[in-house]
């Protein structure tokens, strides 16, 4: 029987903490996380905001995923681009969405970014760091069009256009060269397209194509693999083993059959 | 003042730090060589890198040694550009003493004691030789950083338990087709 | 500061004159050498009439701020009134001294409350509470103290404060690398909060002219 005290308490579980200090002091090593050497970049135009990234995940000098998605959803109305530990951004924006379907369920109210920003920054801040999620939130709410990027030890800013991850300094030096207030929903495209570009060929963290991401007043955009100027290369010969290359050496057929006698009674103590 | 006082020795105590000399870089690329019955060939990709920066997309590694034979480096740049402008002028030096340009085989063996005479502060290069020996046929070298180098060094194992692989001599079309593919290959999941 | 993290290498000052205060920073924000924010508002609302300017690690700093914007709020809702600068740099001191350990925070707390007009605290990083007629802090502020030592006098005008506090963080960042960007500057009186803001081509040069 499960007493209350051994039910399991939501968060973190911290149980393996001590064994696998010992572990490393012994010599083994941990695995390593996949890290998403990225670059995302976000802008505000006229009437809306628009978010970037560009589409690998690396584990040290491996590619570990050529089309991975880095723009996650936290609400109908705003997105999040994600750098740093893959497993950081994905958890962290899945737990912080979550909160904020149940806070619109209490009040009946369309998510500010602000809300969103505050859940982020106060969760990675209470984590001092150690939840490596570098985020960008973008979205457009009772407040018109904004955009907030927020660092993994919790710090906020509000810009009108920023970039991060490994491929940051070539997607600003994009945008620091073009970036203007209030451009055309084609030409922010154009701007996050070109400074993703940028961290693609210039940074070996980044790499494969461009995620583009719009939203403005009651509508949201998602052009997955908006761009791909890394098509794969066609090959010039057929690689597939012929059949029978694998040899068979012994073969033998059962019928598998799960015999249940009696049903068990729940536990209901 | 209480003269106590002017020794804390609560306080943390900095230990002692050697300086730490590191000569090298890791420039990654990648070198393939495919040999057959009267070829060789001998193919590198030409991006220069370190860590996530590029540092040139045309540094190319691969470097004529004579007529019959090619070295293609990886690792640090610096090293397989010296190793070759050592090696080069060794097969100078060669040429004048014997009045005749050194066979592929000799400069395998030649390549292995250059990397070994610096045991103990190596070329940090992987190499691969190819070329042509003197009876016209491809002949391949593969060399660990130190000097150790063997002729067939990539004959895949565990094909036992493969019936219908054959071994088959390659025509120099098949390979180069073979070589574009494992680049295009390697160039999707290396960074 | 732990690796990685966001630093507010920073130029601040704060002076109290005839009516109230003037405050003043740069807008640089690093992380390492990249400058992550070339705009950053480091001039941060803590009530109508108190702001609190800060240094030292971005994240340290906002949540702290945030705590005492909370508790402000609070008080002004439970006891009808705004909390006074006093209250407002008490509540930030003892954030920052309970926990010393954890943070790095340099922290300026002024504004105006009827009781004693314009007042500046300074909260250097040990968490200690200092009132005083003026206040530097930041990496920046070692550039100026010979500066401010000099020219301040009590009683200024506003525009010979605000005078004062632009050419103390112009001089200061010039001197400092890790302070630059632009000016921003709020003066805070009973008329409520006047913010400006000098754009990095504006910001005054000296004999140097850079």
């Amino acid at each position: 029987m499960v007493t209350r005290l051994e039910q399991p308490r939501g968060g973190f579980n911290f149980d393996n903490f001590q064994r696998n200090v010992s572990l490393e002091q012994k010599g083994i090593r941990i695995p390593k996380p996949i890290k998403t050497g990225t670059t995302i970049a976000a802008i505000i135009y006229k009437d809306g905001v628009c978010l970037g990234a560009d589409t690998r995940a690396t584990s040290g000098p491996i590619v570990a995923d050529k089309n991975c998605a880095k723009i996650h959803y936290l609400a109908p109305n705003i997105y999040c681009c994600g750098a740093g530990t893959a497993a950081d951004t994905e958890f962290t924006t899945a737990l912080i969405s979550s909160q904020l379907e149940l806070h619109r369920l209490t009040t009946g109210r369309q998510t500010r970014l602000s809300t969103a920003r505050s859940m982020l920054c106060q969760m990675l801040f209470k984590y001092q760091g150690h939840v490596s999620a570098a985020l960008i939130i973008g979205g457009y709410d009772v407040n018109g069009p904004n955009l907030y990027s927020v660092m993994p030890h919790g710090s906020v800013d509000n810009v009108p256009f920023m970039t991060m991850g490994s491929g940051s300094l070539a997607a600003m030096a994009v945008f620091e060269r073009s970036w203007r207030k209030d451009l055309e929903r084609q030409e922010a495209i154009d701007l996050v397209k070109d400074a993703i570009d940028a961290g693609i060929f210039n940074d070996l963290g980044s790499g494969s194509n461009v995620d583009i991401n719009v939203i403005e007043k009651d509508k949201v955009d998602i052009y997955r693999n908006y761009y791909k100027p890394n098509e794969r290369a066609p090959k010039e010969k057929v690689y597939k083993f012929k059949r029978g290359t694998t040899p068979i050496l012994k073969e033998s057929i059962k019928d598998i059959l799960v015999i249940t006698e009696g049903v068990e009674a729940m536990d209901i103590s | 003042m209480n003269p106590v006082a002017l020794y804390n020795h609560d306080a943390p105590i900095s230990a002692a730090q050697q300086h730490q000399f590191d000569p090298y870089e890791m420039n990654g690329g990648s070198s393939l060589v495919i040999k057959g019955a009267d070829y060789c060939l001998i193919a590198s990709d030409t991006r220069q890198s370190d860590g996530y920066k590029i540092n040139s997309r045309y540094v190319p590694k691969a470097f004529k040694l004579t007529e019959t034979a090619v070295l293609a480096t990886s690792g640090f740049s610096a090293d397989g550009l010296a190793l070759f402008k050592k090696l080069s002028q060794n097969l100078e030096w060669y040429k004048h003493a014997h009045d005749k340009v050194m066979s592929t085989p000799a400069i395998a063996q030649m390549l292995s004691n250059t990397l070994y005479y610096k045991r103990f502060f190596p070329y940090y290069t992987f190499c691969l030789l190819g070329g042509i020996d003197e009876q016209g046929r491809g002949v391949s070298y593969s060399y660990d950083p130190l000097g150790s180098y063997g002729a067939e060094p990539y004959k895949s194992v565990g094909h036992k338990n493969q019936q219908g692989v054959q071994r088959t001599d390659m025509s120099l079309d098949t390979a180069i087709s073979i070589a574009k593919d494992a680049f295009t290959s390697a160039s999707e999941r290396d960074i | 500061m732990k690796p990685g993290e966001v630093n507010l290498g920073t130029s601040l000052m704060a002076v109290t004159f005839k009516g109230g205060i003037v405050i003043g920073a740069d807008t640089r924000t690093t992380s390492g050498p990249y400058i992550v924010n070339r705009v950053t508002d480091k001039l941060t609302p803590i009530h109508d009439r108190i702001f609190a300017c800060r240094s030292g690690s971005a994240a340290d700093t906002q949540a702290i701020a945030d705590i005492v914007r909370l508790y402000s709020e609070m008080y002004s809702v439970n006891f009808g009134e705004d909390p006074t600068i006093r209250t407002a740099a008490a509540l930030f001191h003892d954030i920052c001294y309970q926990n010393k350990n954890a943070l790095s925070a340099g922290i300026i707390v002024a504004g105006w409350d009827k009781y004693e007009g314009g007042s500046v605290y300074c909260i250097p990083l040990g968490g200690s509470l200092h009132k005083q007629p003026f206040a530097t802090a930041g990496s920046g502020s070692t550039y100026v103290y010979g500066y401010c030592d000099k020219n301040f006098r009590e009683n200024m005008t506003q525009q010979e404060a605000v005078d004062f506090v632009k050419n103390g963080i112009a001089l200061s960042i010039s001197r400092d690398g890790s302070s630059g960007g632009c000016i921003r500057i709020a003066t805070i009186t009973e008329a409520g909060v006047d913010k400006i803001f000098i754009p990095g081509d504006q910001v005054p040069t000296f004999w140097n002219k850079s």
